[in-house]
């Protein structure tokens, strides 16, 4: 199938990936932040979390569905890197809200989680396919198997053996020396832009309900940065 | 950090968290914790975290009650979000009564609902139900019942 390439605004420039490791610098993400320092801003706009976990009427994400301009494409790529199994992929079917569009769908499958994510090819009444904007969602994340630390690094190390390039990480979305970007949640994470320019996660050890307050007790993001 | 030498590769064990792009965080945040009950967990601002000041971005965390985060809304400081990068995403409601109230905090928020999967081809949940809405930035979200909850 003929791809039309496109690169969406919100891609981070290879000139810009070379620099983020950086963030894992506590003197970089002081540079950067020197402004709304100074103009005392960054005390009264704060980074922090907040270890509020109450049950919601949510259990658990169940399915994303992102368009592909190629589903053999993504399809090769998701199961190349991120190891997910193919399910099904269906015959067209008529768009489910726009009048005269079709979708085809594919759904993918990871170790743990059925037709987690959907492959979808979507055509115009002229049978134009549409070319993903990349200003839907910042990113989709996975968690890996094992869950933990070593696991991310494994997995950043195997795709970096099988020719995958990272837009940014391994990092860890926290302040703790050496890997902390200074951002929250504690998960360890990398992430690659996918054939269509969709930023994927590949993360674990995030932190729960259950480790939470052993970390952090009751100190607020802020007070860790 | 060579654990995995010899071993299987590593591979996703599961979709986890999903981070959209809102264009006003005030109305989304409202709309997502009155709809859904989701626990605020977290704020990264472009003032004070220097990777969301470098990519012109604000987010704001939430939980269902387990991770820190499990949906994240973003706002894009110097780009318009647009709704053409993602069909829908689905969320699986705690339990029976959970799937009712949402539908009918739904109501009570004047948000139109249709039952049954978005997709055709989805599979259907066995004995279980779903419906679908849209969100202020008509991102569609699919709500499901499991069966047995």
């Amino acid at each position: 199938m003929t791809t039309v390439s496109y690169v969406p605004p919100n891609v981070l420039p290879p000139f810009l990936q070379k620099f983020a490791p950086l963030l894992k610098r506590k003197w970089f993400r002081g540079l950067v932040l020197a402004p709304p320092t100074l103009t005392g801003r960054r005390f009264s706009n704060k980074t922090e979390d907040y270890g509020v976990f109450e049950p919601s009427r949510i259990a658990r994400i169940a399915q994303v569905s992102i368009f592909v301009q190629d589903i053999a494409r993504a399809r090769q790529w998701y199961e190349k890197l991120g190891g997910l199994r193919h399910s099904r992929t269906c015959e067209e079917e008529p768009h489910p809200f726009k009048e005269g569009w079709r979708i085809r769908c594919c759904y993918m499958s990871a170790a743990e989680h059925e037709e987690c994510l959907v492959l979808v090819e979507e055509r115009d009444p002229d049978g134009k396919i549409t070319i993903p904007s990349g200003m839907s969602f910042f990113h989709t994340a996975f968690e890996l198997q094992g869950n933990r630390l070593e696991d991310v690094f494994a997995f950043a190390d195997q795709a970096k053996q099988a020719g995958f390039a990272r837009n940014y990480g391994p990092v860890r979305h926290n302040s703790e020396p050496p890997i902390g970007d200074g951002e929250t949640g504690g998960n360890v994470a990398c992430y690659f832009y996918d054939p269509d320019y969709h930023n994927v996660e590949f993360c674990g050890a995030m932190d729960t309900i259950e480790n939470y307050r052993a970390r952090y007790g009751d100190t607020k993001g802020s007070s860790r940065a | 950090m060579n654990a995995h030498v010899g071993k299987a590769p590593v591979a996703a064990a599961k979709l986890q968290h999903h981070v959209i792009y809102v264009s006003d965080l005030k109305r989304s945040k409202d709309f997502y914790i009155r709809l859904f009950d989701l626990q605020f967990s977290a704020l990264n601002h472009p003032d004070s975290s220097a990777a969301m000041r470098l990519a012109n971005m604000e987010m704001h965390f939430f939980s269902f009650g387990f991770y820190h985060h499990d949906i994240c809304l973003v706002k894009h400081h110097k780009l318009q979000m647009d709704n053409g990068s993602m069909l829908h995403f689905s969320l699986i409601a705690r339990d029976s009564g959970a799937f009712e109230a949402i539908r009918q905090r739904a109501k009570e928020l004047g948000v139109a609902t249709r039952d049954g999967r978005l997709i055709a081809s989805a599979k259907a949940p066995l004995g279980g139900r779903a419906f679908c809405l849209q969100d202020p930035d008509h991102h569609w979200i699919e709500i499901v019942e499991e069966p047995g909850q």
